[in-house]
């Protein structure tokens, strides 16, 4: 590797003047006679890590240093966290951590101890990929002595089937995805998103699709977005603004708002936008295939028949088109001066008071194409140039690892010096855009951070006052994370294998086509065909069909998990994502917070009795103890009682008992407790259901 | 103390934290400081009147898909009449041709004939007439118990305030903390989900010992008002699961002759165990029942709903007399709409939220009044209009809720019980 000695970074403008102080700095000199000022990350592979001050990590032969170095490298202890996998990556975590550092310091606030293996690994798995390690997952990082084990099993998780499944629950959860709505099955909207988040889409490019989306929802699952409101095109523009660029505008909806800038005017300017856009039955199908439809419909006699024949068609004509003709109006009880109840509106952008620049307006003009009007919304809300669109989906993510915002809550950033660290807030955003609103290279980042290694603070945030980060702050797991990790110990590992893949079966089963190509006798056996194959979709669906259960052996006679999943005491031991969305009230993960996808953002990390008692006596507990649980199997093939706590302790905690901890679990399985006893006690502590 | 007051607070302050925590200073849920202070104020500041805080428990009996009014509360002669002729009661107003055990019971309740709502939506129905306010994607709005256990505090020191029977517990809580939330009774005669332990006490008891112990390390080291609300939780829950509270759940301690009175299904059933809970202090409990979607052939609906409901509705009011908790309970009947005067081309009624029919007693409510009147179709509201809003703010009054305070939403917005509604004063004796 040359030596060199600039800035590789375009984007460090924020931090210039910034330096970690909390390191040890030496000279270092290489056989040439140049030299480094740098802090010593470690040695590996004949390979020096050396760090400097603005965070750049050189990576270094050991040969090519001067003799009185090389020495130096063989003896000092390494500073820090471990090398990173990537210089320009681990620059760019050093410049998060010097701004929080700085945040920290200005309130004479001291950065947590870094954490310990144990505790790293069972939050970063938990973070990335939405459960729990393995006890093996565990053993293998605590046991890995190499000094890149943090950044490799980063690296790792990010590319796992689970990094896809807990950001589509997180993502789930924003954008209110339910199976059902429209009395429809929204299957096609979720096998979209996940395939975004499968192909590492760059958010702003995710987001445009959604906004622009065209066609029949069983062709173009981004199609899901705006038709979840199809015919209240009113909220849904709230919850855009809201969701991405953290406009909080419900009030405007209605009414000026009260305490920000926004008017109702505004508002339906803005709304103005999808004016144009028709999400309530499609329009274009109302030609010479609806004809047909409706004359094949009346020659179906049996009532029950043509009432199934008519929810097909329903589910068929949910597509958003164009029409030529804004047709948004201001509401009937429109009581401002500024113009009259009934008048039309002329779409207009909203600006903040900070956007100095205005960039993200530039080549922004009002179309005389009103069927183009939806494009341009999504051109200038998703720019890298709008104040708040990377802003957003940054503040998101941080809080998505960190447990909270930089600014609270995450769908009103109208102000972002209210945040608890301005400078971090809008430097988070600059590195969205440098890094493409590409979502895994940023959550890399930010797990890189010695902010997010470093111990869990452990004292209650003081009411009302700035969070500034010295560490994440404790979590309860998610519904979705405590129910994976759940199966996790049931099933290990292979509970990342099952997929749904609903979307291609339903849209396969519903399809009909419209066209007016199809002669009315082919339209019949369409739907006829469809009402045959609607029977599996009919009830709540379940995260697989249950008479598939038999094919889901292979030849050698062992369950194929990628066909089905295993089903312990009625419960599907799949993914949370690949279940029904919502579950049914009464299921672990509903019970456990899930959100109901009514609400935005509205998954709840709160206890209830109900839930105690599903915790304490429900089918969750039972499972896992069971004696085909792996949990179980493991720790019951260990020799001795004190192996089997271990190994209890290490599937559960990821950790080791302490000797306390050990005498009294010992002491408990001499004393008639069994291990399944044990599993209900792990299972039942705030230990396992929080994450440090 | 009150060991639900001592828990609300805590998770409440989780609640407000987490979006406040970087906000400057705003202060959320508006007399949130501790429930037992908000129900002073609350008791201090409202205006009194006839009937306010005469009722200290509400039966909230919820009629899912409609309930046709002509048929029950609202007969009409002549075309409207449908396939029942109307009755007679102890009153001087007659009650649909199904309602012949409430008829007996007639001078214990009021009627509200003019009721109207907005919306011809199931689901939307349900929720403004158990909210006050119209389903948003942006912010769900709380149920009468929650408000009531936001002023008021919590009713009792073990079980919960608010419960729900044979629903799910959606449009409960609504921005209030989820502690708010109804407890969920799916089936009367199976009682609280997951009460009992599957192993004996003897055992619980040893394994119950062995988490507290192992689960110390963790409770030391992180003391934070999350891990602590969850410990709470647990010591409630266990408490719950040992006491003899849950009896109240427990059915079969009524007697055989009571059950059969109310009528053996889910309703019934449902009914007797509001009564119960009721006398263990529980403050809200809604009992739903389905069956009125009537579009089709509402004759043979209504022998088999219209039937059930007098029967339970009947023998409730006159069980809660005779034990002397009427006139602190009060007991309302509501449905999301009615139906239309005409029947349909297949012997139903089709949805008809233009004028409906409500009907409250006990809790300071006058006996044999009504109030309001449909036209002699049954079509529209011919005098006194009464919104779901109106009718939530009469529930809020006989509860002695402060139905003006404004209380603003973690998101900042501002809400009232029942929405600005007018309590119906002319209810109240």
């Amino acid at each position: 590797m040359k030596t060199r000695f600039c800035l590789p970074l375009a984007c460090a403008l924020l931090v210039t003047g910034l330096q970690a102080d909390n390191e040890v700095y030496r000279t270092w000199t290489d056989s040439q006679g140049r030299k480094l000022e740098a802090t010593f990350r470690g040695i590996e592979n004949g390979n020096v890590f050396l760090q400097i001050r603005n965070g750049y990590v050189y990576r270094l032969s050991l040969d090519k240093l001067s003799a009185a170095d090389q020495q130096a490298a063989k003896t000092l202890k390494p500073e820090g966290l471990g090398i990173p996998s990537d210089p320009n990556l681990a620059q760019a975590a050093a410049q998060i951590d010097m701004l929080v550092e700085a945040g920290l310091k200005k309130a004479e606030q001291k950065p947590n101890p870094l954490a310990s293996d144990e505790q790293f690994v069972r939050r970063v798995f938990l973070d990335l990929a939405g459960r729990i390690p393995t006890r093996e997952e565990a053993l293998e990082f605590i046991n890995d002595t190499s000094l890149s084990k943090r950044a490799k099993v980063i690296d790792r998780l990010l590319e796992s089937e689970g990094y896809r499944s807990h950001l589509f629950n997180y993502f789930a959860d924003m954008l209110r995805m339910a199976d059902v709505a429209q009395k429809a099955r929204f299957y096609t909207y979720q096998d979209w998103l996940k395939k975004q988040i499968g192909e590492n889409v760059p958010w702003n490019k995710l987001v445009y699709s959604m906004m622009t989306a065209d066609g029949k929802l069983l062709e173009n699952g981004a199609t899901g977005y705006l038709l979840r409101d199809a015919g209240m095109r009113l909220d849904n523009l709230s919850l855009t603004l809201s969701t991405f660029i953290g406009a909080n505008v419900s009030c405007a909806q209605c009414h000026d708002h009260p305490f920000a800038d926004w008017t109702q005017r505004q508002f339906f300017e803005m709304a103005a936008f999808f004016g144009a856009t028709e999400t309530y039955g499609a329009k274009g199908n109302a030609g010479a295939g609806m004809q047909g439809m409706r004359k094949v419909l009346a020659s179906l006699g049996d009532k029950k028949l043509q009432q199934q024949a008519k929810n097909l068609l329903r589910v068929n004509a949910l597509a958003v088109e164009d029409s030529s003709t804004n047709d948004l109006k201001l509401p009937d009880d429109y009581k401002y001066p500024d113009a009259k109840p009934g008048d039309l509106v002329t779409p207009k952008l909203i600006t903040w008071s900070d956007d100095k620049t205005k960039k993200a307006y530039q080549g922004v003009q009002t179309t005389k194409h009103d069927e183009q009007l939806r494009e341009q919304f999504a051109k200038w809300m998703t720019s890298p140039d709008n104040p708040r669109f990377a802003m957003t989906i940054a503040n998101r993510m941080w809080k998505h690892m960190f447990g909270i915002g930089v600014k609270e809550p995450v769908a009103d950033l109208d102000d972002p010096n209210a945040s608890s660290n301005p400078a971090l807030l809008h430097h988070l955003a600059n590195e969205m855009v440098r890094l493409k609103f590409d979502l895994k290279q940023f959550l890399r980042v930010l797990c890189n951070t010695d902010t997010y290694q470093r111990e869990a603070t452990s004292h209650e945030l003081a009411d009302n006052s700035a969070y500034l980060f010295p560490g994440p702050i404790l979590r309860r797991m998610t519904a979705e994370q405590a129910w994976d990790s759940c199966a996790t110990l049931v099933v290990g590992a292979d509970v990342d294998k099952f997929k749904g893949h609903r979307g291609e079966t339903y849209a396969k089963a519903m399809s009909i086509d419209l066209s007016g190509e199809a002669s009315p006798d082919v339209i019949k056996g369409q739907i006829e065909n469809a009402i045959a194959s609607m029977r599996q979709f009919g009830g709540k669906a379940a995260g697989t069909p249950k008479n598939k259960k038999k094919r889901m052996m292979n030849q050698g006679g062992e369950e194929d998990l990628t066909l089905a999943p295993p089903v312990r005491d009625g419960m599907v031991l799949a993914r949370a994502s690949e279940l029904p969305q919502p579950e049914k009230d009464q299921h672990f993960l509903r019970m456990f917070g899930q959100s109901d996808r009514q609400i935005a953002d509205s998954e709840s990390e709160e206890g209830s009795i109900p839930q105690v008692l599903m915790l304490m006596n429900g089918e969750a507990q039972r499972v896992i103890g069971q004696n085909d649980s792996l949990v179980v199997k493991t720790a019951s093939a260990q020799k001795t009682p004190e192996q089997q706590v271990e190994s209890l302790y290490l599937s559960f905690f990821s950790r080791k008992p302490k000797p306390d901890e050990l005498a009294s679990a010992t002491a408990g399985l001499s004393n008639g407790m069994t291990m399944r006893d044990l599993t209900w006690v792990l299972f039942n502590t705030r230990e396992f259901i929080f994450v440090e | 103390m009150n060991l639900h007051n001592q828990l609300d607070p805590l998770s409440r302050r989780a609640f407000c934290e987490r979006w406040a925590s970087a906000a400057l200073g705003v202060t959320v849920l508006h007399g949130l400081g501790g429930s037992a202070f908000a129900a002073e104020a609350a008791k201090a500041a409202a205006t009194s009147g006839p009937g306010f805080g005469k009722a200290k428990n509400v039966i909230f009996l919820q009629m899912i898909g409609g309930m046709t009014h002509i048929d029950t509360l609202d007969p009409k002669e002549g075309p409207t009449q449908g396939p029942k002729a109307p009755i007679k009661t102890k009153a001087d107003f007659q009650l649909g041709g199904t309602m012949e055990n409430l008829a007996k019971q007639a001078d214990k309740f009021s009627i509200i004939r003019s009721m109207t709502s907005k919306t011809g939506v199931h689901a939307a129905g349900q929720y403004v007439i158990r909210t006050g306010y119209e389903e948003r994607g942006t912010i769900k709005h709380p149920n009468i118990g929650a408000w009531a256990q936001h002023f008021l505090g919590s009713s009792h020191k073990t079980l919960p305030s608010n419960v729900c029977v044979n629903r799910q517990p959606q449009n409960g809580n609504g921005f209030f903390p989820s502690s708010f939330s109804p407890l969920p009774i799916l089936d009367p005669d199976v009682g609280l989900q997951y009460a009992k332990s599957e192993v004996a006490p003897e055992q619980m008891n040893k394994r119950i010992a062995m988490l507290d112990q192992l689960d110390a390390g963790f409770r030391d080291r992180f003391k934070t008002s999350e891990v602590k609300s969850y410990t709470q939780f647990y010591d409630k829950t266990i408490s719950i699961m040992s006491s003899t509270d849950l009896e109240a759940f427990h059915l079969d301690d009524e007697p055989e002759a009571l059950k059969e009175k109310y009528g053996k299904g889910k309703f019934g059933q449902g009914c007797l165990l509001a009564r119960r809970l009721v006398e263990k202090g529980i403050r809200y409990i809604e009992v739903a029942k389905g069956g009125w979607d009537m579009h089709n052939n509402i004759d043979d609906g209504l022998d088999e709903h219209g039937a059930e409901l007098d029967q339970a509705l009947a023998a409730l009011l006159e069980d809660l007399k005779e034990r002397g908790l009427l006139e602190s309970t009060l007991v309302v009947l509501c449905s999301e709409f009615g139906r239309g005067p005409k029947i349909n081309g297949n012997g139903g009624r089709d949805h008809h939220p233009k004028v409906f029919s409500t009907l409250l007693a006990g809790g300071g409510i006058k006996g044999g009044y009504i109030h309001g009147a449909s036209d002699k179709e049954g079509m529209a509201v011919a005098d006194k209009q009464t919104s779901p809003q109106d009718f939530l703010s009469t529930i809020g009054w006989s509860l002695g809720l402060p139905v003006d305070e404004v209380v603003m939403s973690p998101s900042n917005r501002p809400f009232t019980v029942g929405d600005k509604g007018k309590a119906v004063m002319e209810l109240f004796a």
